[in-house]
């Protein structure tokens, strides 16, 4: 008997069979119900004419092109980094990886500018430009997302197919590719939501019209025009879409062979590091450019380069009212980070238990966040929690939580390809000599699960770090997190607010490889090795 | 099934527990223990660029007033929440809306009531904008087009001097887009203030002879600006933006800024604060006001937010006195006519600019 993987039906211990109930729970009481406050507060009978109006059907529609060639430029780039990563062991592996992650976690307004000054004298902003900088922040997704499936391959049926005398790329197109097919596709996905309600991009490269996503929209409408009614139905069509997009995928699954813990192998052969080594060195290369800019800026001042303004920032010189302390904010935004990555793991790893037990809906409402803006989901919860009877925000609690919304989703894309198609035979061989339940799952996915979470925990404590949208909405405004404080003193004159900006985002930068670097060390440990 | 259920809603309260009482620690220590029976706590509610120095805020509370100061967004998106709130506010008192969203959340019902006996002190240009005793002015601005002069200096070339010129110097400036900065949407009510009907005609100018447009300020200042490094020497920013170059400067040396700003080119910018109506503490509402009009708040304001004080008392900075005009001309449209008007005048823009 070969029961069909990952589905254990009734032999499933209890705590597998009802895992959906937490994030069900989580995601009624922290997304429904403020949504659900927002829409009765804002929808009136001009809501459902703004939503027949052709208007932003169209901007919906442009919208989609531009997403759909993100992806297309996100997968070609990230695929091959995300096999190299996860197939060999190489030093500076971990670096490589963690240093993917930065473009993802750096501000997006950073990001942005970092790009226009490196190719704004070539390109004019525009569709082409807004797909480059979508690429460049999104290939983390897929590095993370298709890397953690591609790292459980079984390589050995690769192996036995070349020595059967398959050339690699036949190998990689009739075997590998086929077995990453569900993993491909939930990265696809996010980098496709994220392309479509993408904001800071779009207002800094974009052209105003070839590149317009819904988000600028709702911006316009909820920060000039004050027309609820048309922000309601802008957040309705972006919301209808990106739910669309998201059920598709989850009707195509892919092809599945065991999964297993593969060791990584040694880099061998001339042609093979060649190949290895030049990925490695050109996605280093990709990543680093934009960035070498802003580090560069924050050494430099009018009379060349010093480290007048790095000390300006350790010494904590309150040069900016009202700007909070740059340590104190370091210090704030990674225990948010923490914290962010314990919450969206532990909701998140039990929504992706939840779907291997059947309950795919989970997923569904888990991804439900990536379409909302960050204003919607912001004005929502202040609504719901920031006002007698339920008043939470000076606790500080509602940034977390509003993290833990947005990361979720990431840690379920990552979680549930893993997990959907592990194998299940381990389980019922350890039932079959005697094991509780809830012993033999453990002793089937418990190794695996922990790799999992762990990628998808970092993840997770990455969307925290530079996070803006709902920090700068939540936060108390005499304590703001790094990119809070990147985007207050970007919105200032004077050279000494810039170099200042240039130093924080610098920090950001090594906070992120830190915390990665981090990550990937609980990850090796808890490698366990399988026969 | 029963006793799972009661296991992961226990969990989900748990670490809900955990991070309520871990993140507010803080929150709870700022608050001086011994004076609890005196002390009394005033929410504010204001935008992102909300600044003042920490030592005010601290003597705030030697009145007695614990001031929690939340922001939610840009100003325009702050106003938002307040008008989806009105009546059951998030909040006690309101600062940061600007002349052209106050009409509509007074309209809304924002605001409750209130009329600072320090309005006396306000200069007289200021003392009837209150929306009928709604809202109190706190501070004002100036949007003009700033001028890198060095630039233009090296080019031997003259910068322009009134708007009406400006059209044949399109291709040295940059202009932020309407729709999504608010130094950009000032700068267009300036040519509508200017020009009246045939303000579409005077873009289509700016267009046919090559302005950029940006999307925000920030891009439009720091990589367009020659002043950054960026091609265009003539930008839409702030009045005060030469005298921040000087007092901001990473060379201590640097006394006397390179840019100015184009006063026949501004428009006006005011800043009003209000009590919430529904508000749970009116009382500390209405001293917060207060306060904020005091000397004290008003000297600070400059520094702290780049803005000009509305007290006829206040005393300016040496570099807001020496390198920023006063603007004697500052356009200013009627808030009324802007709310109503704002939804057309965006869509026109964005005809003429193909944006």
């Amino acid at each position: 008997m070969t029961p069909e993987r990952g589905a254990l039906g009734n032999h499933a211990p209890a705590f597998v069979r009802h895992a959906w109930m937490a994030p069900l729970a989580f995601f009624t009481i922290f997304l429904i119900y403020p949504l659900f406050v927002l829409v009765r507060t804002a929808i009136s009978a001009d809501t459902l004419n703004a939503l027949v109006n052709s208007g932003p059907w169209s901007i919906a529609l442009l919208s989609i092109g531009q997403s759909l060639a993100s992806v297309g430029l996100s997968l070609v780039i990230g695929i091959p980094i995300a096999g190299v990563l996860a197939r060999y062991q190489f030093k500076g592996r971990a670096l490589v990886l963690a240093l993917m992650t930065v473009p993802f976690v750096l501000p997006t307004v950073v990001v942005a500018l970092a790009f226009k000054s490196i190719l704004g004298e070539l390109l004019a902003p525009g569709l082409i430009l807004v797909i480059l900088a979508h690429a460049y922040i999104n290939v983390a997704v897929v590095v993370r997302i298709v890397g953690a499936q591609w790292s459980a391959l079984d390589p050995r049926h690769i192996n036995v197919a070349q020595t059967l005398g398959a050339n690699p790329f036949r190998v990689f197109r009739t075997l590998t590719l086929p077995n990453l097919k569900s993993s491909i596709l939930s990265s696809a996905c996010i980098v496709f939501v994220f392309s479509f309600t993408s904001l800071g991009v779009v207002v800094i490269l974009g052209d105003g019209s070839s590149t317009r996503t819904l988000e600028q929209s709702i911006l316009r409408q909820t920060s000039v025009l004050l027309d609820f009614p048309g922000a309601l139905a802008s957040a309705l069509i972006q919301l209808i879409i990106v739910t669309g997009a998201l059920f598709l995928a989850a009707r195509m699954r892919g092809a599945t062979i065991t999964l297993t813990h593969s060791e990584r192998t040694k880099v061998q052969g001339a042609r093979r590091s060649a190949w290895v080594y030049s990925i490695v060195t050109l996605s280093a290369l990709i990543v680093l450019t934009p960035l070498a800019g802003l580090v560069i800026g924050s050494f430099t001042s009018t009379q060349g380069m010093d480290l007048s303004a790095w000390i300006g920032v350790i010494d904590a010189q309150d040069r900016f009212a009202g700007l909070g302390s740059p340590r104190a904010a370091v210090a704030l935004t990674i225990s948010l980070a923490l914290v962010t990555a314990l919450i969206a793991s532990a909701i998140g790893g039990l929504a992706a238990i939840a779907v291997m037990g059947r309950r795919t809906f989970i997923a569904a409402i888990a991804l439900i966040p990536l379409g909302l803006s960050a204003a919607t989901i912001g004005l929502g919860t202040l609504l719901a929690f920031g006002r007698p009877p339920i008043d939470l925000r000076s606790s500080g609690f509602l940034i977390p939580i509003a993290h833990a919304l947005v990361a979720i989703p990431l840690v379920v894309a990552v979680a549930s390809p893993a997990l959907r198609t592990a194998d299940s035979r381990r389980f019922f061989v350890a039932s079959s000599l005697g094991a509780s339940p809830a012993h033999a799952w453990w002793t089937a996915y418990g190794s695996l699960l922990r790799t999992v979470m762990i990628a998808a925990g970092g993840l997770a404590g990455a969307v925290s770090l530079g996070e803006f949208g709902a920090a700068s909405f939540l936060a108390r405004a005499d304590s703001p997190t790094v990119p809070v404080q990147i985007a207050k003193l970007l919105a200032r004159p004077g050279d000494q607010a810039y170099t200042t900006a240039a130093v924080l985002s610098t920090i950001l930068v090594v906070m992120t490889l830190s915390l990665m670097l981090l990550i990937d060390r609980f990850s090796a440990q808890g490698r366990i090795k399988l026969s | 099934m029963a006793r799972t259920f009661l296991t992961t809603t226990v969990i989900t309260i748990g670490i809900g527990s955990v991070l309520l009482t871990g993140c507010s620690s803080d929150a709870a220590s700022e608050a001086p223990q011994q004076s609890s029976d005196q002390a009394s706590v005033v929410r504010l509610l204001t935008h992102e660029s909300f600044a003042l120095s920490e030592t005010l805020i601290q003597s705030l509370e030697d009145q007695g007033i614990i001031l929690e100061i939340q922001t939610a967004g840009d100003a325009g998106t702050m106003t938002s929440s307040a008008v989806l709130a009105a009546g059951a506010p998030t909040a006690d008192l309101i600062f940061g809306v600007d002349n052209t969203l106050v009409s509509r959340a007074a309209g809304e019902g924002v605001f409750a009531e209130y009329t600072s006996p320090e309005l006396d002190q306000v200069l007289p240009a200021f003392q009837d904008q209150t929306s009928g005793g709604l809202v109190t002015p706190i501070d004002f601005g100036d949007v003009c087009i700033n001028v890198d002069n060095a630039w233009f200096a090296e080019q031997d070339e003259q910068p322009p001097i009134s708007l009406e010129t400006l059209p044949q110097f399109a291709e040295r400036l940059v202009v932020e887009d309407p729709a999504t900065s608010s130094p950009g949407l000032a700068f267009v009510l300036a040519t509508i203030a200017r020009f009246g009907d045939s303000w579409t005609d005077y873009w289509a100018q700016l267009r046919d002879n090559g302005v950029s447009v940006a999307g925000s300020w920030t891009d439009a200042y720091y990589t367009q600006f020659t002043l950054s490094g960026g091609d265009r020497p003539l930008v839409v920013s702030y009045a005060t933006s030469p005298a921040a170059e000087v007092l901001f400067a990473e060379d201590a040396t640097v006394t006397e800024p390179s840019t100015s700003s184009m006063t026949d080119s501004c428009y006006r910018q005011i800043e009003f604060a209000g009590v919430l109506a529904g508000a749970s503490n009116p009382t500390g509402a209405q001293q917060v006001i207060d306060w904020l009009l005091s000397p004290d708040v008003q000297a600070d304001i400059p520094l702290s937010m780049f803005v000009y004080p509305v007290r006829s008392d206040a005393t300016l900075p040496q570099a807001f006195a020496d390198f920023t005009p006063v603007v004697e001309s500052s356009a200013l449209l009627e808030s009324e006519q802007v709310a109503q008007q704002l939804p057309e005048i965006l869509r026109s823009w964005s005809e003429v600019m193909g944006r």
